[in-house]
């Protein structure tokens, strides 16, 4: 057995859940040719690589690398593997993987979903497992039916010779016995059966009939729920808890402190949640946040932007010098408030620990740094520590942490039993890691004629980067460190990042796109200590209604139309100006609307793909109206339509919750929203009509699931001062009275 | 002990009655289709027909529902056969992440049962409960129509077509 085939044995081993922990191995190891085996020809598998498992019973299984939050990648990774393996891929058994390197998306080297990469990254290593495991049954069925491999095709899970149709379970014994072949050729184009193809999500039926199972639908016997009660201010600590009340209502079993709050176990959630109300906690609040409160501290924000001191960003051309030279120079400041996820499933993570093993069962975007968490706050090794992954209720980055996953093997450490931690709402609202709040100020220097000549920009805020060391330093720390250097180590990474090195996702989308002869973006960091995280569009969330929004205020203070302005400087990206102008064609710019309603356009460029909206936009009783919004995308080469034009609809929606109504704000370093009243989403009335047309390309796939989101809120501003003559520059909208 | 009907069964759950139905159901009955989403009745995920109506069952006592008549997501399909909504859901891609889809696809069929043929502010007013952060909205509001258009359609020829039971015929049994 090759050493390749017996790393994939160990993994699909993982995957059944056998490993570590003395666990009792109930499953035929006779793929593996040192295993006697009495029927090994009947229960022969065949392993090729982590991705692809064949039973000789027909079923074809795929470990899904990625993760499914909606934005089907479920669906299209699947096509990706029946494309080269040549079968329908509505035939082929879907399961999540666990957390393993082997799974590591090959964009980040980490077991991760995000950045809009799973496509992108999967493409062709995809590809080449399927087209491997495919080569691999020819060459079996060349050796089976005795004929040359060249008389041999292949069609929808069966071998062809002529008439002679051979199912590939047919094949798997005498396959397994093989080499995997190497480097072997992809289809052309030409050939795609089902790449391009628009086909009907895979998990659509499951999650129709109430059967796809979410971290919160896992249950067994024994298993308690358990609510956590956390600091109102993000990284409070417990100086002293009287728990009396809560530990003498109905169900409780248990309470325990951990590293972050007081936790209530009890037989069922809604006791749990009622027994922590009655918890009685004294806290010792971090000083820095529990200063801050918004009303005020935006002002924080605006100083840093006349501060003397920043970073570097980018600087092209004589960068900030170039301005006074120009013939004029147009001056702007925005901002963006925090953002929470809001994901319609709230955090949650089920743990069983026994017998110097662990079971985590979690919707996670990382698996494989929930396991390293889960090793930090257990003291049990990461090869005893299996990771059972679920379908994820909404992702957009807040399951890129693990916060939940610490805090649920805490629980369950400190009480000796099984636990599913469940967040209520108002936790998931309180405690998020949030979009970061920022502000931007320009300052555009035109020639005479009205072109850009110098572009500068300084960005005020926190660092995403600065919390995700933070954890990943937890997670990924070798296991001889003791915790309390793991935790200077972390702190150090925190200051590191506030310090002297630069979180480009804190500037991306400010300044690439438009052609300028001189650029400088300047970066201050400014933050009052709220935890924050990855956010659907991640920089290009406020980046993208910064930019478009100035170009808009740019094009209208030197009397030029936004599209033909922007055409104008868009010479280096002829993917977006192409997609600008289809969009504006296809919305019927400029006369499509006129008096009442009025349209306003965005084009951003972000995780490698081009978008341009068109907004319709009017007032009803003095609130803001979206009516329609015309869509472009170009993402390259296009696996699957529908789901693409699913994520521009999605992140158009997603968009406009922030634009319309989003915003998290801090009293005393204490979020103020705590539920869907007061933090309010877009609700099937409010939802306008979307027209989404792709761009035809051949170029590689690029992401679709954030490129959406960025210029839906410039897309209705600039509608509205066609519309008022009001300039908004302030998240989320609001027109003055 | 409090005893109602569950898709279609008579079920008995020796429960504390203030405990909420949706856990109920979800702990009690392991039917898992229906979800936690707010504890307020704001989003809908937790929806279950009580007699019909689309009900937020996260703040709904399970005393409230005795000798009444629930159907969950569970309970909609008669057996493999998925109720003509369902399959407009399938059709049109609707679901992304899935978790609120069983609340809409509750709601959905509660306003199809009501008004087999709704308008699009019919269908607006009917739904506007259930929060979707995916933003499926475009594709709910058009399988709803075209599900209407078949039910109208088969409504109109043959009065009780196995296809247009959107709505639970065990659950009307159960009622009456």
């Amino acid at each position: 057995m090759s050493q390749h085939t017996s790393q994939s044995r160990r993994l699909f081993l993982k995957q059944l859940g056998i490993v570590g922990g003395g666990l009792i191995v109930g499953v035929p190891l006779t793929a593996c040719a040192t295993t006697p085996a009495t029927d090994a020809a009947s229960n022969a598998t065949l392993q090729p690589n982590a991705f692809i498992h064949l039973s000789p019973h027909g079923d074809v299984n795929f470990y899904l690398p990625r993760s499914e939050m909606g934005q089907g990648t479920y669906t299209g990774l699947t096509t990706l593997i029946g494309e080269e393996l040549d079968i329908d891929p509505a035939s082929i058994r879907v399961h999540h993987a666990t957390a393993d390197s082997a799974f590591n998306n090959p964009e980040y080297d980490q077991q991760i979903t995000g950045g809009s990469t799973s496509m992108k990254g999967s493409y062709l290593p995809l590809r080449q497992a399927a087209a491997e495991a495919r080569a691999l049954l020819l060459l079996a069925a060349a050796q089976q039916l005795g004929v040359p491999r060249e008389q041999l095709r292949t069609d929808n899970g069966h071998v062809l010779h002529g008439e002679q149709k051979t199912p590939y379970a047919a094949l798997v014994a005498v396959a397994a016995e093989l080499e995997t072949p190497k480097d072997v050729a992809l289809k052309e184009p030409s050939a795609f059966k089902y790449i391009g193809q628009q086909r009907p999500r895979l998990d659509g039926r499951a999650k129709s009939t109430g059967s796809a199972e979410f971290g919160l639908d896992i249950d067994f016997a024994g298993l308690q729920r358990a609510v956590l009660v956390r600091c109102p201010v993000a990284g409070g600590k417990v100086k002293g808890v009287d728990d009396s009340a809560a530990r003498s209502m109905t169900g409780v079993t248990h309470v325990v402190t951990i590293h972050n709050g007081v936790a209530i176990v009890a037989e069922h959630y809604y006791q749990a949640k009622l027994a922590a109300a009655k918890l009685v906690i004294d806290w010792q609040l971090p000083e820095k946040l529990s200063q801050f409160s918004s009303a005020e501290g935006q002002a924080q924000f605006a100083q840093a932007l006349e501060a003397e001191q920043s970073h570097e960003a980018f600087t092209q051309g004589d960068g900030s010098k170039a301005l006074s030279n120009a013939n004029r120079v147009l001056r702007a400041d925005y901002w963006a408030p925090y953002l929470a996820h809001a994901t319609m499933e709230p955090m949650n993570c089920t743990v069983k620990i026994a017998d110097g093993a662990m079971d985590v069962w979690v919707g996670s975007q990382s698996p494989g740094l929930a396991q390293g968490l889960a090793a930090f706050y257990s003291g049990i090794s990461k090869d005893n520590i299996r990771i059972h992954s679920t379908f994820l209720g909404g992702g957009f980055g807040r399951r890129t942490a693990s916060d939940y996953v610490g805090e649920a093997v805490a629980i369950a450490k400190a009480s000796g039993v099984p636990v599913q931690l469940i967040w209520s709402r108002e936790d998931d609202t309180r405690h998020d890691l949030y979009r970061p709040a920022a502000m931007a100020r320009f300052a555009i220097g035109l020639t005479d004629d009205g072109h850009i000549d110098s572009w500068q920009v300084r960005r005020t805020g926190p660092n995403i980067m600065a919390y995700t060391v933070d954890e990943a330093l937890d997670a990924m720390a070798p296991g001889f460190l003791p915790n309390g250097m793991v935790d200077w180590m972390s702190k150090a990474g925190h200051s590191l990042y506030d310090g002297w090195s630069l979180d480009h996702s804190s500037v991306e989308g400010l300044y690439e796109d438009y052609d300028a002869s001189h650029k400088a973006v300047e970066h201050v960091t400014v933050d009052p200590g709220l935890p924050c995280g990855f956010w659907r569009s991640v920089g290009h969330s406020f980046s993208g209604f910064f930019k478009e929004s100035m170009m808009d205020e740019v094009a209208a203070a030197t009397a030029q139309d936004p599209v033909a302005f922007r055409l104008q400087h868009l010479s280096g990206n002829p993917r977006l100006a192409n997609a600008l102008k289809v969009a504006v064609e296809k919305a019927g710019w400029p006369n499509a609307a006129s008096g009442e309603r009025r349209l306003g356009v965005a084009a951003h460029n972000s995780f490698a793909s081009s978008v341009a909206q068109v907004a319709e936009v009017s007032l009803e009783n003095g609130a803001i109206r979206v009516h329609k919004v015309t869509c472009v995308v170009d993402c390259g080469r296009v696996v699957n339509p529908d789901i693409v034009k699913a994520q521009m609809e999605s992140g158009i929606i997603f968009g406009l919750s922030a634009a319309l109504f989003g915003e998290i704000t801090l009293k005393e370093g204490a979020v103020q929203q705590s539920n869907f009243h007061d933090y309010p989403l877009l609700r099937m009335p409010q939802t306008p009509t979307i027209d989404v047309h792709i761009i035809d390309s051949n170029e590689p796939p690029t992401g679709v699931g954030e490129p959406g989101t960025p210029p839906i809120a410039a897309a209705v501003a600039n509608a509205l001062f066609a519309l008022t003559g009001q300039r908004l520059r302030s998240l989320p909208l609001k027109l003055a009275s | 002990m409090i005893s109602f009907h569950l898709n279609g069964q008579r079920v008995d759950a020796d429960v504390p009655p203030d405990m909420p139905l949706l856990w109920v159901v979800r702990d009690h009955f392991k039917l898992k289709g229906s979800k936690f989403g707010c504890g307020m009745g704001l989003c809908g995920a937790c929806s279950m027909l009580v007699d019909g109506q689309s009900t937020r069952t996260c703040i709904l006592p399970v005393a409230a529902v005795a000798n009444r008549a629930v159907t969950t997501i569970e309970g909609l399909a008669d057996a493999e056969q998925l109720t003509t909504l369902q399959q407009a859901w399938i059709a049109h891609s609707v679901p992304q992440c899935g978790y609120c889809q069983s609340g809409q696809l509750i709601s959905a069929t509660a306003l199809l049962n009501s008004n087999p043929a709704p308008s699009d502010s019919d269908i607006d007013t009917a739904m506007q409960g259930n929060l979707c952060r995916c933003g499926t909205y475009p594709r709910i509001k058009q399988a709803i129509k075209d599900a209407a258009g078949q039910t109208t359609k088969a409504s109109t020829t043959a009065a009780q077509s196995a296809a247009v039971q959107t709505f639970d015929p065990r659950h009307a049994e159960a009622k009456a």
